[in-house]
């Protein structure tokens, strides 16, 4: 968990960020696609501040729950409340940028490192001062990166400008699909450190697919286990992965 | 009438049946000099060959009737034409939503603009027998420019999902998505009309420039004809590329914009991913 976990160890995620309100929560959100069930009808809420990290076995659904939370798929029933508010009254585009998302791989767009982090700021007419585009690659750990073509960039190199590309849109909630999965070890624990810092940093909200367990120990409050679409435990990330 | 049709017909038919058998012999040789090198398309090719002359017997009879009908004729006989282009071209567009209605509005449009302002313009005389062959000519070149665009859009979106998705995720809109790959399905639907307007007379003399000076017409007129022609040509493709890259931009994505163009469908739960990886 954060700061805690180094401290407290194996029990490092029974403590959740509380009293601040429910920041993202799901319904009974189910997907089906031509009669398969990808997700299959999961609840759950995710506390403001909170850092969620989602488990399972390759094809249980992680994936596909995490695109249902910033609506890239639809719903086949059920639906996704953004602090108390049904995300389908929003505009996807809006939507979007609250809840932001980093793949599993960078996807970034030809050009220069700034050009991608403006890409989204500029969809809604807004300009992002050069300082700030030098401040976000600064934070994101490539000081003077910011003219660098992309297609010079290292795959850790790119997911971290995938990362300062997601929060130009300055979202409230960090969807996470196993960022650091494609990358080497060193690259790994570099992005993860990375990314503890800045959820920590911003108080974001997160919900991450993590197919490293220790790195959900490290990383998460709490931790959903996810077996064939379906939700089968839930709670402080060290007691969930101990009673597995 | 229908003497003047049967003369029509009657008049060098018989020349034209043994020029064409000539021409068969010939394939006929080349098929059996593949034979020889175990390239078998005997079958194929006499198929063919024979279809393509009933094929053409039966136009060139349509189109004797058609010297005696009204231009309003040639306008149906174009719009049919446009159908069944359509019906070609959207065949290189599978998964994409209302490919067909949207094909056929786009090389309706893109052949219908060029042959009306040609018409007005006088560069195309109206008459059902300039009307059919010069507006059938612009018309299968649409359903090309068509069929290259959406097959170019489709390719592109497929194979870049990830960006597009990337650029959903970001709050972009879905056009702005796509835009890249808008482009360069216009321009690779394009690319064939540019190549043949460049070598226009250096590496191919057309149809209807050969038909002209066959016909006794000037070789000059009939060379800028020929140029207008495939201008023309050029005009109707492009406009047809826009026009469907326009319609269909958008189409591939749901209301709430969501992708909906896949590369594959979605594979059972069981299979679907290698260890340590998760995919949808």
């Amino acid at each position: 968990m954060l700061t805690d976990a180094t401290t407290q160890g194996g029990s490092a995620g029974s403590a959740t960020p509380g009293g601040q309100g429910i920041a993202l929560e799901a319904k009974h959100l189910s997907r089906a696609i031509t009669g398969k069930v990808l997700v299959d009808d999961i609840s759950v809420q995710v506390q403001q501040g909170e850092v969620l990290a989602v488990v399972g076995p390759s094809g249980a659904g992680k994936s596909s729950f995490l695109r249902l939370l910033n609506r890239l798929d639809e719903p086949t029933s059920g639906t996704v409340l953004l602090q108390g508010q049904d995300y389908r009254q929003i505009a996807p585009q809006t939507l979007r940028r609250r809840v932001g998302m980093v793949m599993q791989m960078a996807a970034l767009f030809p050009g220069t490192v700034a050009d991608n982090i403006a890409f989204g700021p500029r969809q809604h007419q807004e300009t992002i001062a050069p300082e700030q585009i030098e401040a976000l690659v600064g934070r994101v750990g490539l000081p003077g990166y910011q003219d660098r073509d992309v297609s010079h960039l290292s795959g850790g190199e790119a997911q971290r400008v995938s990362l300062a590309r997601t929060l130009a849109n300055g979202p409230a909630v960090l969807l996470l699909d196993e960022p650091t999965s494609a990358l080497d070890d060193a690259s790994e624990r570099g992005i993860e450190a990375l990314l503890v810092s800045i959820i920590r940093e911003r108080q974001m909200t997160c919900v991450m697919i993590t197919h490293d367990l220790p790195q959900a120990t490290r990383v998460a409050h709490r931790t959903m286990i996810l077996e064939a679409g379906t939700l089968v435990a839930i709670g402080p990330t060290a007691e969930v992965l101990h009673a597995r | 009438m229908l003497a003047e049709v049967l003369d029509s017909l009657s008049r060098d038919v018989l020349g034209g049946f043994a020029q064409a058998g000539v021409a068969i012999g010939l394939c006929l040789v080349v098929v059996l000099l593949c034979r020889r090198f175990a390239v078998h398309v005997e079958r194929e090719t006499l198929i063919s060959l024979l279809r393509g002359l009933a094929q053409m017997a039966l136009v060139g009879v349509i189109l004797a009737l058609l010297l005696q009908r009204h231009l309003l004729v040639g306008g149906l006989i174009l719009l049919a034409m446009t159908g069944a282009a359509a019906v070609t071209a959207a065949r290189r567009a599978p998964g994409i939503p209302d490919a067909l209605r949207l094909s056929f509005y786009s090389i309706a449009a893109g052949a219908g603009i060029v042959v009306v302002g040609m018409l007005a313009t006088g560069s195309l005389a109206p008459n059902v027998a300039t009307l059919v062959p010069v507006g059938s000519m612009i018309v299968a070149n649409a359903m090309n420019a068509c069929a290259q665009a959406l097959e170019r859009f489709r390719a592109e979106v497929t194979a870049h999902v990830g960006q597009v998705e990337a650029g959903l995720a970001l709050g972009a809109d879905p056009a702005v998505t796509v835009a890249p790959y808008v482009e360069r399905a216009v321009y690779a639907s394009l690319l064939p009309r540019l190549d043949m307007l460049k070598s226009l007379g250096l590496v191919w003399i057309p149809g209807v420039m050969a038909g002209m000076v066959v016909s006794g017409a000037s070789p000059l007129y009939a060379g800028i004809y020929q140029f207008v022609i495939v201008a023309m040509i050029l005009a109707a493709s492009g406009l047809t590329g826009l026009v469907v890259m326009l319609l269909i931009r958008t189409r591939v994505f749901s209301p709430a914009a969501q992708l909906l163009l896949r590369p594959a469908e979605p594979r059972p739960l069981a299979s679907q991913a290698s260890p340590g990886k998760e995919s949808r």
